[in-house]
């Protein structure tokens, strides 16, 4: 880890000022309004007589309806984040270790293809494959392996299997980079001194890698507790996460103030689970940077 | 190394700078090239409905009234309406569903009412198209009712009850009902089926409840699709989404069933902010021309809201164009279900989940 | 832990062999086995949507159906024939652009305050400009939306830029850090020795090395820019839409091989550019999170 000395502040640091002025306008600000949006009975500019109320949130409180939205929502990211990296973290490291610069090529492109088809077409696609009438279902079928199709959509389920295809590349892209920066030689070190490979994975790189475990798990999980495209469609509009239920309230029921009071508590959940992670970071890898 | 990078480095901030100001010089050229021409800011669906007005309706329209017409297909529209300033909303003609226009009406977003002296061909509509069931102006309506794939041997259906059949487990359709108003009006309709009337809620709750396994959509395009595709065998659907495939050789078919059918409204407004008032009023009496909407109709399958319509054998067979038909279908109190919306959102929600 | 390693490879030869040997026995063998074959697994889960895409793309019938009837191009013809498509594909490259020069040089800037500048909260200042990355973007959208609505603006298009903007700025700072945490300050230090001044060093040994970091993670802004949805959801406009909203909208009234179309028109798009970049830049060690 080298910093530039520890001296007093220098010209460099006037460059954050673009940045923290964007980000007090168009972050900071509007999350504020939202918070203020939560809190009124309708929209100030519009409406002429508007006063404040706590009857969103009260609204949440009294119904354990809510609760389950939240719960759901939580589930299918840690769901979502467990496979995600189980799956990537072989692929990464693959990709990080390989030799070949066509390999590399290829397997940088095989990452990126699904994250350029686009997440519409993406949910489309799994929607294809794992209907009533998919692929999945059809092939089973007239193999005679199965009479009646088996519901791989509709429930939580298909989302997870959905939301896991669109962020393994995020998961890939963000361990390889810290799997690549180990070097080879501590592994190949452990081994010399009689250690089996899986041994010298277990102590030596699985630990060095754990800074990229987190920030990829942490990418993961605030992508998949926002997706919206995926958990609608694969989940036959029948399966409500935060989200959809904030979209729902803009686009059907007009409510600016229920939804934002709901974008207050996903809000407030994430960052929660953001402070829980970073106290984790600090903890188990003794670094203090998000590197 | 530093210095033989030098040329290249300074390039490629040109070119940076030189991208960014092309990019913005294209993003706000639009709206310079079309100052010259009045412009009409309207709302449509996509599908056969897009593809008529975008190849021959709409151009014919531009042509006479030498004006513009955009038109916004990306639902839903009420939102976008809604953040926009009043003084300058984005649309001038709003054209959505009754029991959106109910709700537009409600925030002040459309006038409630269209003036039969700017739009003359209001002289010749039936009566359910301004009734007070309406805000606005219906230009077609269709008939929700049931659909059903003719190939899975299910017989002849008549009743709206059939569709709880546990034999149709696992192939049934239905709507997002907060989003959707064929969904809306569905349960309504269960209201009537199992309890009091429409208002009855309970009723319609529990018939709801009883309805699952269910596949859920959240709009007619996507039931199409599942009837087409198989994933669906029976389900609601207005008469339009099953008779566009006619001569496609499908195996589907609509169904009247004998308690009734409800009333899909194809209604425009007319935003009070709009600067193109006049151009709007004469956008809606065009939409109500007979040759217009028989144009229209037979493309899609909706059924004219101008009595002066005369439709070709076949459409005229199926479709809604006498009087006695049209008034077989019930519309529903859209006033009344906007003003529950909130509570039933709630409690369908929390019956649909799987 | 180095000592340890100058130990071990100053015995390296006769380890070397011993080390030879463990790796062809059995337990490696099957080791290697089964990480090949969990990767490929992997790899194979990746790749199967893509192929349905591909295969939707070209199948004649109106809507979804396996297994597929036939090859035809009709719905790449309809795609391009499509105003509303060509548009919504010009605007996302258009918006994607934009996003990724601005988040290009806002990330950077930030970056190098943030590595180099001795800020007091330097630690808070990191947190604040990664923060659009973990929190939902959704929020950001709609945060966003709630604010032009009170401000009575609508939703313009720079509106949307800046929305995209910020979900995008957090992976340049991210890849623009990594390269200056294992930047060599000797070269600096030798920059200045040899009498150059600290602007000049700036701009001739600083910037470009940090370059292949912001390149990187402007490969991802404009990835991101361009897939967008959430943020996008809230705040596109009739005639402003871009092209993942416009598929979505457009699903609601024809499931047709046109999204497919669509689809691997973007593919080849982004493969053409990621080929080309490697081809110049070398992406093997930039890209990375």
């Amino acid at each position: 880890m080298r910093r530039a000395g520890t001296g007093s502040i220098n010209g460099l640091a006037f460059f954050i000022l673009p940045s923290a002025m964007l980000f007090i306008l168009f972050f900071f600000l509007p999350i504020g309004l939202m918070a203020m949006m939560s809190l009124l009975t309708g929209n100030p500019v519009v409406a002429p007589n508007v006063a404040f109320t706590t009857r969103h949130y009260g609204r949440m409180i009294g119904d354990p309806y809510y609760l389950e939205v939240i719960w759901t929502t939580i589930r299918i990211g840690l769901l979502t984040t467990l496979i995600a990296l189980a799956i990537g973290y072989p692929l990464a490291h693959w990709m990080a270790r390989i030799k070949s610069r066509a390999g590399h090529a290829l397997l940088l492109m095989a990452v990126l293809a699904p994250m350029l088809t686009g997440i519409v077409v993406r949910t489309f696609a799994w929607m294809t494959l794992l209907s009533d009438k998919g692929v999945i279902n059809q092939t089973l079928i007239s193999l005679g392996l199965i009479t009646q199709p088996l519901k791989l959509m509709y429930n939580e389920t298909g989302i997870v299997i959905g939301l896991v295809h669109i962020y393994v590349p995020f998961m890939v892209l963000t361990l390889t980079g810290v799997i690549g920066r180990i070097d080879e030689r501590l592994e190949q070190a452990a081994e010399n001194l009689g250690a089996s490979p899986l041994r010298a994975f277990l102590e030596v790189t699985l630990p060095l890698s754990l800074p990229g475990i987190l920030a990829g798990s942490l990418l993961v999980f605030a992508l998949s507790i926002s997706a919206y495209v995926t958990p609608i469609l694969l989940g036959g509009f029948q399966i409500m996460t935060l989200p959809i239920l904030i979209y729902q309230q803009i686009s059907a029921n007009f409510n600016v103030g229920f939804a934002a009071s709901l974008g207050m508590v996903l809000l407030a959940v994430s960052l929660a689970l953001v402070i829980a992670y970073n106290r984790v970071l600090g903890l188990v890898s003794g670094q203090h940077d998000l590197q | 190394m530093t210095k033989s990078s030098g040329p290249l480095r300074l390039n490629r901030r040109h070119f940076l700078a030189a991208g960014t100001s092309l990019g913005v010089a294209t993003l706000t050229a639009p709206f310079v090239a079309r100052a010259d021409e009045p412009v009409l800011n309207i709302t449509g669906w996509g599908g056969k409905w897009g593809d008529i007005m975008r190849s021959d309706v709409g151009p014919a329209f531009e042509k006479e009234f030498k004006c513009k017409l955009q038109t916004d297909t990306a639902l839903p529209f009420l939102p976008k309406l809604q953040a926009s300033s009043r003084s300058v909303p984005i649309y001038d003609v709003l054209h959505t569903n009754s029991n959106e226009q109910w709700a537009a009406a409600d925030m002040g977003l459309v006038e409630p009412k269209v003036d039969p002296r700017l739009v003359p061909n209001l002289a010749d509509v039936y009566p359910y198209a301004i009734s007070d069931k309406i805000v606005g102006v219906s230009i077609f309506t269709s008939a929700i009712g049931l659909g059903m794939r003719t190939d899975k041997g299910f017989g002849s259906i008549t009743s709206w009850k059939e569709l709880w059949d546990a034999k149709y487990n696992g192939i049934r359709g239905g709507y997002v009902i907060p989003v959707n108003s064929l969904g809306q009006a569905f349960l309504m309709m269960c209201g009537t089926l199992f309890g009091k009337g429409q208002t009855d809620l309970d009723a319609a709750y529990a018939a709801l409840e009883k309805l699952k396994p269910i596949k859920l959509v959240d709009f007619t395009g996507a039931m199409e699709k599942l009837f087409l595709s198989g994933e669906v065998g029976i389900g609601v659907i207005h008469d339009s989404g099953i008779y566009r495939y006619d001569g496609q050789n499908q195996p589907i078919d609509f169904v009247t069933p004998t308690e009734g059918v409800l009333s899909l409204e194809q209604v425009l407004t007319i935003t009070p902010g709009s600067k193109m008032k006049e151009l709007a009023n004469a956008y809606v009496d065009y939409m109500l021309r007979p040759d217009v909407q028989k144009k229209l109709a037979e493309t899609v399958w909706y059924s004219p809201a101008n009595k002066k319509v005369k439709l070709d054998a076949k459409y005229d067979a199926r479709l809604l164009t006498t009087p006695e038909k049209i008034s077989k279908l019930i519309q529903v109190d859209w006033k009344w279900y906007n003003a529950q919306k909130d509570e039933i959102d709630s409690r369908v929600n929390r019956i649909f989940r799987a | 832990m180095s000592a340890a390693i100058s130990q071990t490879t100053s015995q390296g030869l006769s380890n070397e062999r011993a080390a030879r040997s463990l790796r062809t026995a059995a337990p490696w063998r099957q080791g290697r086995a089964l990480y090949l074959a969990v990767n490929i697994a992997v790899l194979i889960f990746l790749l199967v949507p893509i192929a349905i895409v591909i295969v939707f793309a070209l199948n004649p019938t109106p809507f979804i159906q396996f297994p597929p009837v036939g090859v035809s191009l009709r719905w790449f013809e309809k795609f391009f024939a499509s105003r509303e498509f060509m548009h919504a594909l010009g605007f996302s490259l258009e918006v994607a652009a934009i996003t990724t020069a601005c988040a290009s040089v806002f990330g950077a800037s930030a970056a190098l305050a943030i590595a180099r500048g001795n800020l007091p909260g330097a630690r808070l200042m990191l947190a604040v400009v990664l923060s659009p990355l973990m929190l939902p973007a959704i929020l950001t959208g709609l945060a966003l939306f709630q604010t032009y609505v009170l401000l009575d603006v609508g939703r313009p298009v720079w509106g949307l830029v800046a929305g995209h903007t910020l979900v995008t700025i957090p992976y340049v700072v991210r890849t623009t850090l990594a390269v200056l945490h294992n930047f060599d300050l000797r070269l600096e230090e030798a920059a200045r020795n040899l009498g150059a001044s600290p602007t000049r060093t700036f701009f001739e040994v600083t910037l470009p090395l940090i370059k292949p970091g912001v390149l990187a993670g402007a490969i991802f802004a404009f990835i991101v820019s361009f897939d967008q949805f959430p943020v996008s959801l809230f705040l596109v406009s009739p005639g402003s839409e871009t092209l993942p909203i416009t598929l979505f909208n457009y699903l609601k009234f024809d499931l047709d091989g046109t999204i497919g179309a669509a689809s691997v028109v973007s593919i080849l798009l982004a493969f053409v550019v990621v080929i080309a970049l490697d081809r110049t830049v070398g992406l093997r060690s930039y890209v990375k999170l």
